[in-house]
């Protein structure tokens, strides 16, 4: 029985537009125009108790609108979900008790006030008692390292402390269901890693059900196994990541260390060369060929080392996400269907 | 019962949080304070003006000075505990929706009614309760002296005046917040905004001023449609009880000031439970 | 020359649009300014059916209700909103250092500001004005012969003062902004202000209410200029030398304030820039 399922979910906005210039606005008093937005258009999905998803996707694509669908903050046009049994947008306690949503740069926590109280509003709205609280709170506290942050007002913290009090903040009443929406947008390297390591130590012990949307390749990367697809609306794709570099890129990346002495004249004939850099050089190839090229290169030339990678995750996203935002729908519905189809990944 | 006391812990939580809040920015509050204050004086300077010149407000009304500073301290009553308990939050309500915060009180396990209404308090509006509170109590000894009808306090006078007092705080917070939740679909809107304070602006004399071929129109309005005016009139009138023959009149006020808090209370919850169907969020 | 005119253009332009852009509020923000004024009328008609007498500080009944009608119009143009507190504000961000680099004036940059706003704003606001004084006319009946409706003097002067009024105010409210050179939290200061010219500038009542010492202290400070004095002079209460005399006072503060702003202003330059540029 998957813990969230989504039936032809859909969501629809009017938008009202504004008008520039004086005889515009004067009949805007009286007539105004305004265009839908479709931002989810019927989606279908089914996430297993523990899973870790990632929804990906581009900006607009509706990864936000189905996590607040989700969550019962909006109302969808038509369809179902049910998460945990429950449909959300009808807001019952018993449904809000068990899951957490965190919006990335979007702050719960009292501005003027130290977290800790903040904290403590939490455990009386969500009638956590009092020594399980203590228990979460310090335990969380720790894997983040912000305990010795506890007492100071949130406005002083830094965005990737922030970031961390409010995941504890939404971990308080130990959720079975969490909803990250860019967690990581906006912080360092550093305090990425930081939450990235703790997402996947938290969700390996706990087994919680966890969605993500993020931008960052690296979070996706590191904590995924599933990743979904969603593009103007519609889930595009529904599969594991390698099956996305699979699908999506038909290269290799080819990258060569040339003895010093080596010309590095009439490399183009082998593939494209993405990075020349002597004694370096980077060589797109076509990943049916790559045997055959690598020989080739190795008869010809002297070469002291010899990478084969695939390429850059970002890039294979890029060709998935400029296809499907282009006129031809067919040919990625036809590439979706050579992959697994949506729901059946393990 | 273990509901409410939940909900008590946390409206307690709420209040800590604000004293706290509040005292950290200790000379604003008092600034805050003090500005609340001056104002009411500068406003009692008014009134005393006018009494310098009249009697009475309203032929035959039986609105005399110290009647009438009943009917202030009374205004005071309520409007600093709707200041303090209601307005903040009515106003952040509006910015919430607009920014797309209040997503976060949808996500809580708790009536979002409840915790968009009382999560901020503004201890320093309060001071002008205290304010009301001496002004009263003066009042009242004169009142007692008064030669013709002197007033005689009874403790059921005490309880109906605090329970319409409370009364007409719920219903200046059932309009506010009905105006507040109307931005959902219009937008932030100034303009609601300027119209809540002119309509409350109707409420601070004495329906009694309200006559004549406009007024009486008015004063229905303003009774019944829209019961602003019921909201200070009837505890008002409980303690001050202006020479008048319409005592009966008095009572059906009273009955229907009831009526009012009720429906008012009702009709606001209805109108804020319909606006969250329509919340978009903001985009992120 | 044209220059100046075409920059007008756009500023008064840009304003009317950025009025007109919320639609709903403009149309309804103009005539909602006149509730308030309903509670007054009421209220004075309650006091004048319990005195029984026909006139109270020398005004009639009708005479209050046109006094409160007029000053919506002094309050137009003397109406100042965030003047002091938009300068104090660039003060302390530091915004003002785009007035010590570039070769414009902050106060002449203000006053045109203000100027062309308030064209914009009340050369559309004038229809609903109209229209409430239409409503209203009764109450100009009867008014002595001095006042405005009969006299061509007089509503040369009310127009005069009226005019007067807008610069006024600007200085005086610019001047306290400018205080906000040297102390901060000059907000205290501008709700005291505000406090005192609510009640003492005859916006909440006529001025002659008022018994002594108060009488004296309000005409020692400019406050009454800005609303209650142009009304004054409407309803026929200022005649010959006293009129005059009057009109002279207010163009005096105007110069005194004037004087006041710009030396505040260049001195808080001066300091401004001694901070280490």
């Amino acid at each position: 029985m998957p813990i969230i399922e989504i039936r032809q979910l859909a969501k629809s906005y009017r938008v009202y537009q504004k008008q520039e210039g004086l005889w515009a606005s004067l009949r805007g008093l009286f007539r105004r125009e305004h265009r839908d937005v479709h931002a989810v258009r019927g989606i279908d999905l089914d996430v297993a108790q523990g899973e870790f998803v990632a929804f990906l996707g581009p900006n607009g694509a509706g990864k936000t609108t189905t996590l607040k669908l989700l969550s019962g903050v909006i109302n969808p046009t038509s369809g179902d979900a049910r998460v945990m049994g429950h449909v959300p947008w009808k807001r019952e306690n018993a449904y809000r008790r068990r899951f957490a949503l965190v919006m990335g740069q979007k702050n719960q926590l009292w501005w003027d006030l130290p977290a800790q109280e903040s904290f403590r509003l939490h455990q009386q709205i969500y009638r956590i008692p009092a020594d399980q609280f203590e228990r979460t709170r310090d335990e969380l506290t720790g894997l983040l390292s912000v305990r010795h942050l506890l007492r100071q007002p949130v406005r002083e913290l830094s965005l990737g402390e922030r970031m961390k009090m409010e995941l504890t903040a939404a971990l308080l009443h130990s959720p079975e269901v969490l909803f990250l929406d860019e967690p990581t947008i906006g912080l360092d390297v550093v305090a990425q890693h930081k939450i990235q390591q703790f997402l996947k130590y938290y969700q390996q012990e706990r087994r919680i059900t966890i969605l993500l949307t993020s931008h960052y390749m690296k979070d996706v990367a590191a904590l995924c196994r599933r990743v979904v697809v969603i593009a103007q609306g519609q889930i595009e794709f529904d599969g594991s990541l390698s099956g996305i570099i699979d699908g999506f890129s038909q290269h290799k990346v080819v990258t060569l260390l040339f003895s010093p002495e080596q010309s590095l004249e009439g490399l183009e004939q082998f593939g494209e060369v993405s990075e020349i850099q002597p004694p370096r050089a980077k060589l797109r190839v076509d990943r049916t060929a790559v045997p055959r090229t690598l020989a080739a290169i190795l008869a010809q030339h002297s070469v002291e080392d010899v990478v084969v990678e695939d390429p850059p995750l970002d890039e294979a996203i890029a060709t998935l996400f400029s296809r499907v935002n282009g006129e031809e729908r067919p040919e990625s519905k036809q590439v979706g269907a050579s992959l697994s189809p949506p729901g059946k990944i393990k | 019962m273990k509901e409410a006391a939940s909900y008590l812990r946390v409206f307690l939580t709420f209040a800590r949080n604000s004293l706290v809040r509040d005292m950290t920015f200790r000379t604003n509050f008092l600034l805050e304070s003090l500005a609340s204050l001056s104002w009411m004086l500068a406003n009692l300077g008014f009134y005393l003006l006018i009494f310098s010149h009249t009697r009475y407000i309203g032929r035959g009304s039986g609105w005399g000075q110290y009647e009438f500073f009943v009917f202030l301290s009374t205004t005071m009553f309520v409007n600093s505990l709707v200041q303090a308990f209601f307005m903040a939050n009515v106003d952040e309500f509006s910015e919430m929706i607009r920014t797309g915060r209040l997503d976060f009180a949808l996500l809580k396990p708790i009536d979002t009614q409840f915790v968009i209404s009382l999560q901020k308090i503004d201890w320093s509006s309060l001071v002008n309760f205290a304010a009301g509170g001496v002004l009263l109590a003066f009042s009242l000894v004169k009142l007692a002296a008064r030669p013709a009808n002197p007033l005689q306090l009874e403790p059921l006078m005490a309880v109906l005046y605090t329970l319409y007092v409370l009364c007409g705080v719920a219903i200046l917070y059932s309009l506010m917040i009905a105006l507040s939740a109307t931005s959902i679909w219009l937008g932030r809107n100034q303009t609601l905004y300027d119209f809540w304070f002119y309509i409350t602006n109707f409420s601070r004399y004495p329906m009694e001023i309200y006559s004549g071929p406009w007024g009486r129109p008015l004063r229905w309005v303003f009774t019944f449609l829209v019961p602003v005016l019921v909201v200070v009139n009837v505890p008002a009138r409980l303690l001050a009880q202006p020479l008048r023959p319409e005592t009966s009149l008095h009572w059906t006020l009273a009955a229907f000031a009831i009526v009012a808090t009720v429906a008012s209370l009702a009709a606001s919850r209805w109108v804020f439970n319909r606006a969250l169907t329509s919340y978009r969020s903001a985009s992120s | 020359m044209t220059a100046r005119l075409t920059t007008w253009w756009t500023i008064l332009r840009i304003c009317l649009e950025e009025r007109l852009v919320y639609r709903g509020d403009f149309a309804l923000g103009t005539l909602m300014r006149f509730l308030p004024i309903i509670t007054q009328i009421f209220l004075w008609q309650a006091i004048f059916q319990a005195r029984g007498s026909e006139q109270l500080a020398g005004y009639r009944y009708e005479e209050f209700v046109a006094y409160y009608l007029l000053t919506m119009v002094s309050r137009a143009f003397s109406s100042m909103p965030g003047l002091a507190s938009g300068i104090t504000r660039q003060i302390r961000d530091g915004e003002i250092k785009k007035y010590l680099i570039q070769p414009v004036d902050l106060l002449g940059f203000l006053f045109l500001s203000r100027l062309a706003h308030k064209v914009a704003y009340y050369s559309v606001a004038v229809g609903p004005f109209a229209l409430v004084f239409f409503l209203c006319r009764g109450y100009f009946d009867d008014l002595p012969p001095e006042a405005a409706t009969h006299s061509a003097v007089t509503a040369a002067a009310f127009v005069a003062s009226l005019l007067m009024s807008f610069v006024l105010a600007f200085f005086l409210e610019s001047a306290l902004g400018l205080v906000g050179f040297w102390w901060l939290e000059v907000s205290s200061l501008l709700f005291v202000y505000m406090l005192f010219s609510y009640f003492l500038s005859g916006h909440m009542f006529p001025l002659d209410m008022l018994p002594q010492p108060w009488r004296m202290i309000v005409n020692a400070i400019p406050l009454k200029f800005l609303a209650y004095y142009p009304v004054a002079i409407f309803l026929g209460k200022q005649t010959g030398y006293e009129l005059a005399g009057n009109l002279c006072l207010q163009f005096s503060w105007i110069v005194l304030l004037a004087g006041v702003s710009r030396v505040l202003y260049w001195r808080g330059v001066r300091r401004y820039s001694g901070f280490g540029g």
